[in-house]
């Protein structure tokens, strides 16, 4: 059953404007945002229209992918086939178009965690180099760095997943606690581990 | 970001058309040859799909193209047609179809889709799916790779 998510979760993801509209489709203009022109291809879609569905997927497999790179970075590629089957599996049941791009992203998050908590070991990260942290923000291109990529790949991936809903996608606890499916309690005490280390490294 | 893979993208679309034929394959000939056998659509289609007796594509390099199809008791429509490099995406008022292939060394993977597109069509989609799916994607795949070994 797909959950609708508050409505101030329907903020445009930080980092989905740039490559949704990059890419293409036929009703889309210069000063369409994104989730707008979603929104018909997703009801197109749901009708079973496959040449929109093709355009829907295209629409959203760049943010899939920086968000799937960035929690699950050892197995981006499967978790991007396995969110966007989560996505497209359950499209019909999405009640909203509107609130298109808040539903992927709570799937992606949902498949891109599970995927990565399959991979064997994970290396705790050295506090200095959580210090380069602020660095999270995306630059022009909207991509994350090599080496911020390298960094949060060697964050466990709870903490990871924390990091980059708070800091790429500009998330408040709240809503980041109901999108991984944990108490907001949890959700500040990741944080504060994460940042414990960030402050240490960032005073040297 | 790396280029997507056709196939995987073909999985996808037939999760969200809840697609009743959808098979792949390794075709054990080089990409060029199956890909070319695929993307001539008005030459090999009714080689690939034994009840379409014509397929006219109006001539161009364009992705995006109208097409006729005719199968064999005559019926006629229009389909559109979204063809690439590995990508092939048809759909008329009645069924959808897909085809996707992607290099895999020396060989071809190859996959199909096929759906029809009335909602009240879903139960019988099911059961054509448990009787004829695999056979038709069996000589789909069968006619592809004889088309290409004759290139």
């Amino acid at each position: 059953m797909i959950q609708e998510y508050p409505r101030r979760d329907r903020s445009p993801p930080a980092t989905a404007p740039p490559a949704a509209v990059a890419v293409r489709c036929p009703a889309m203009d210069d000063d369409v945002r994104p989730w707008d022109a979603a929104a018909p291809l997703v009801r197109a879609a749901q009708r079973g229209d496959a040449l929109a569905m093709d355009d829907l997927l295209k629409l959203v497999t760049p943010y899939v992918t920086r968000l799937c790179g960035s929690i699950a970075p050892r197995d981006t590629a499967d978790a991007v086939q396995e969110s966007l089957l989560a996505v497209f599996r359950g499209l019909r049941g999405l009640r909203d178009p509107q609130a298109f791009y808040g539903w992927v992203r709570a799937v992606t998050v949902r498949e891109a965690a599970r995927v990565a908590r399959r991979t064997a070991s994970e290396t705790p990260a050295d506090p200095q180099e959580i210090g380069r942290l602020r660095d999270l923000l995306p630059g022009a291109g909207g991509e994350l760095t090599t080496e911020v990529r390298d960094l949060l790949a060697r964050l466990p991936v709870q903490h990871r997943t924390v990091l980059v809903l708070r800091e790429l996608e500009g998330l408040d606890e709240r809503t980041t606690a109901a999108l991984i499916g944990v108490p907001e309690g949890t959700v500040k005490s990741r944080l504060s581990r994460a940042r414990s280390s960030f402050r240490k490294a960032w005073t040297r | 970001m790396t280029a997507p893979d056709q196939v995987a993208r073909l999985r996808v679309l037939a999760a969200g058309l809840r697609a009743p034929l959808y098979a792949e394959t390794r075709i054990a000939l080089p990409f060029d040859r199956v890909w070319a056998v695929v993307a001539d659509l008005e030459g090999e289609l009714p080689h690939l799909i034994s009840f379409v007796r014509e397929f006219r594509v109006p001539p161009g390099d364009s992705e995006r193209k109208a097409a006729q199809a005719e199968d064999v008791l005559g019926l006629r429509g229009p389909f559109d047609v979204r063809l690439s490099t590995g990508w092939c995406l048809m759909q008329s008022r009645l069924v959808t179809m897909g085809i996707a292939a992607e290099p895999d060394g020396a060989g071809t993977r190859l996959a199909v889709c096929g759906a029809a597109r009335p909602a009240a069509l879903g139960p019988v989609q099911r059961v054509y799916r448990s009787l004829l799916g695999k056979r038709r994607t069996r000589a789909f795949f069968r006619a592809v790779e004889h088309r290409a070994a004759l290139r």
